[in-house]
């Protein structure tokens, strides 16, 4: 008798296994059948057309210098100083070498949030459950929950370079909500950095919205609006856009192969990078044999 | 959770820098066998981040051998070899030529091959301000006589 109950029992919940796996990967296939096709590369919009030098084209000059004024920020009177203090820290170390005014970061720290506003590829990887952005710059990825989820709680939460992002699609448009950003700038990848081109520091207030949508074959749209009731006087608004990259479909990374400041060419000290003398790497061009 | 206040580190890994050759140093001659351009900056309004440490309103031209062709990230280098023309005992000056990452110098139709030590080429750079040998790639003719890689427009 305990036996057959057993073995009924084990019957019973292998077909209900079985069932529920049947229903969740029909379900499963069906949610991925109304998602967008955002497949390829893509590239911000201010990089199309840069030379082989990096030089970005008069027209991406043109946007470049569109989108810095208008993530330009109104920081609320408290705040003021603070970013007083942050870009006069800045301007005095630019003073100090006027040949290597930038602040640096070691060889491979990952572009901070949103990191959609910087050169190279773009890259989407769309599931019911997750939304993900990787980009080619650092080999930087945002990762951005679609299932449901609320963010973590704040025993379970703390800030990192992309913070934490939750989603949820209202038609074709993925609306994406971050949180808890560490050492919050919203920065236009230009190099070397400029507070021209950024909009911060910002406190840990900061929560981000972006409405993500593939315009057309060729496009993508990023509208990003930025809210932090402590530091900013009004929101950020921003539209970035992406365009198709073409004829070009590989992602590399762009880090330095070891992360080694004391073999890099472009070494950072003290916070700066330098143009110090340093030897050929140990990787030539001569490909494998 | 402390607030942030200092400047942020800039997240592109793409810096500048130049190499000074282990026979260079402080000032000598600038063997350019090309005579330096001066071109008219493209918007005036906002200085040009990216040039901060090249001077975008000149581009030198450079005839030389290549000693190495560096493929790697961030920045792929070319390492040239500059004749002195008007002291050919003289030693060559090295100047240190940077361009894109790796992935970005295929998308332009550059490949790790593309240049070998020993290949004669000729460089148009924008240089540095300081007046070191080195500078930011414009374009390049390799040994053949043929431009090297493609313009950005045939990757649309």
């Amino acid at each position: 008798m305990i036996r057959r109950t057993i073995l009924t029992a084990a019957l019973l919940g292998s077909c209900l296994c079985g069932a529920q796996a049947q229903k969740s990967s029909k379900e499963r296939i069906e949610a991925f059948a109304k998602l967008p096709d955002w497949s390829g590369l893509w590239e911000f919009d201010v990089y199309v057309g840069e030379s082989v030098g990096q030089e970005v084209s008069p027209e991406g000059l043109r946007k470049e210098n569109a989108y810095a004024a208008a993530m330009r920020p109104t920081f609320n009177p408290g705040w003021q100083p603070k970013y007083d203090q942050a870009k006069k820290a800045y301007e005095d170390s630019v003073a100090a070498d006027p040949n290597q005014p930038e602040a640096g970061l070691p060889p491979c720290a990952v572009t901070p949030f949103p990191a959609t506003m910087g050169p190279g590829f773009f890259q989407w990887r769309v599931t019911p459950e997750e939304a993900t952005l990787i980009s080619s710059q650092n080999n930087t990825v945002r990762h951005i929950y679609t299932d449901g989820r609320p963010h973590p709680s704040a025993d379970e939460l703390w800030p990192t370079s992309e913070g934490n992002s939750i989603g949820h699609w209202e038609g074709d448009t993925l609306v994406i909500d971050t949180i808890s950003i560490s050492n919050p700038y919203i920065v236009l990848v230009a190099e070397p950095f400029q507070f021209a081109f950024a909009a911060g520091p910002l406190s840990n207030a900061l929560h981000a919205i972006e409405r993500v949508r593939m315009v057309n074959h060729d496009e993508m749209q990023i509208e990003l609006t930025v809210d932090d009731p402590i530091a900013l006087a009004k929101p950020i608004h921003i539209t970035i856009t992406h365009e198709r990259v073409k004829n070009f479909d590989r992602m590399e990374d762009t880090r330095d192969a070891d992360c080694d400041t004391a073999t890099d060419r472009n070494p950072v000290v003290n916070g700066r990078f330098t143009t110090i003398v340093k030897p050929a790497p140990a990787t030539s061009a001569e490909p494998p044999k | 959770m402390a607030d942030s206040t200092t400047a942020p580190r800039r997240p592109s890994p793409a810096a500048r820098g130049a190499s000074r050759s282990p026979s260079y140093y402080g000032k000598s001659v600038l063997n350019i066998l090309i005579g330096v351009v001066a071109i008219l900056g493209a918007n005036s309004a906002f200085a040009h981040h990216s040039h901060a440490m090249f001077d975008s309103e000149k581009e030198v031209t450079l005839v030389g051998t290549v000693k190495e062709f560096q493929w790697n990230n961030p920045h792929c280098w070319i390492q040239l070899l500059v004749p002195n023309s008007d002291d050919p005992k003289a030693e060559p000056v090295e100047w240190a030529v940077e361009m894109g990452a790796p992935i970005q110098l295929l998308r332009h139709g550059w490949k790790p091959s593309s240049l070998k030590p020993g290949d004669k080429i000729t460089v148009v750079v924008n240089p540095l301000r300081d007046g070191r040998p080195g500078g930011q790639i414009v374009s390049a003719i390799g040994p053949d006589g043929k431009p090297i890689g493609a313009a950005p427009e045939t990757n649309k």
